[in-house]
């Protein structure tokens, strides 16, 4: 089977979907994925803007009605979900396979 | 105070701005020129993203998020393109971006923006070569802006002062036929270049 382009996805573009499966605007995000990656993915505000523009363009997150009205606030599609699904794959086969090399 | 200067390099634009602030020169706003506004001397950290916005909903939202994280909006609007922000809160990174591509990518929008300038003017100027023949001849022989008659044939004296006479009418109609290909060019010289500065970021 031929692999998605997107695969593997980035460090940051995981963390900010998995940060996304429950609705949040763009500051939340940033603290959330600082907390999900235990402090090893610091995100300053002009990458995490480009990323969020990026992963709109591809319908991996979609904007949700917001009560804030300066801050949007975005979810993880069904597609977005897909990718988390088949990256988690890819990595549970490199962490198979290098755990039996050992 | 105003300075009138161009920049297509972020990185010179962002150092010259945080001089002047050290010089004691605050900077306020941009439209055509920079302003400035005499101050107490400061050390600041002034980063500079470049986009524009649809509608302007998408640009509070951008602010605020920058906003959120420490870094206020000092200049640009909607539609300006390049952002200007300066740190304000202790806690802030020392940068608005935090990998080199995303720091790289914003020259990839600088160079779309010029070569689409480009690329619309370019039918307007292709438009004057086809239906004005004065126009394009003029552009391929200067010697034509000169309207005096016979001044070519003329020698000595009476060439030079006819020539020196004319000449300030001749640059004058000069502008207006050379300013409009200058102009394509340079915006077609300003999108390779910030493409290369693309390239080079990205290393």
């Amino acid at each position: 089977m031929k692999r998605d382009k997107n695969i593997p996805l980035t460090e940051t573009v995981y963390y900010i979907l998995l940060a996304l499966l429950e609705p949040a605007h763009g500051y939340l995000i940033l603290q959330k994925v600082e907390e999900l990656s235990d402090g090893q993915v610091r995100m300053a505000a002009g990458t995490l803007y480009g990323a969020i523009d990026n992963l709109l363009k591809l319908k991996f997150i979609e904007p949700v009605p917001s009560e804030d009205s300066r801050r949007k606030v975005y979810v993880i599609t069904e597609t977005g979900k897909e990718m988390l699904q088949l990256d988690l794959e890819r990595m549970k086969h490199m962490i198979r396979i290098t755990e039996e090399a050992f | 105070m105003r300075k009138l200067k161009l920049f297509l390099n972020f990185e010179k634009e962002e150092t010259w701005l945080s001089e002047m602030a050290t010089k004691g020169y605050e900077f306020v706003g941009k439209s055509f020129t920079y302003q400035f506004r005499p101050t107490e001397p400061e050390n600041v950290n002034i980063r500079i993203d470049y986009r524009k916005f649809k509608s302007k909903e998408d640009f509070i939202d951008y602010i605020t998020l920058f906003e959120d994280c420490g870094w206020k909006h000092i200049a640009g609007t909607k539609s300006s393109g390049t952002q200007y922000f300066k740190k304000v809160s202790e806690s802030a990174d020392v940068d608005i971006f935090s990998d080199s591509d995303s720091r790289a990518f914003r020259y990839k929008r600088l160079s779309k923006m010029y070569l689409s300038l480009a690329i619309c003017y370019l039918p307007i100027l292709i438009a004057l070569f086809n239906n004005d023949h004065q126009y394009a001849s003029a552009l391929l022989n200067p010697k034509e802006l000169y309207y005096t008659p016979g001044l070519w044939e003329k020698t000595g004296m009476d060439f030079w002062g006819a020539f020196l006479f004319e000449t300030p009418f001749a640059l004058f109609r000069g502008i207006v036929v050379f300013c409009f290909p200058i102009m394509v060019m340079l915006y077609f010289i300003f999108s390779i270049k910030a493409d290369q500065n693309y390239k080079n970021s990205l290393k």
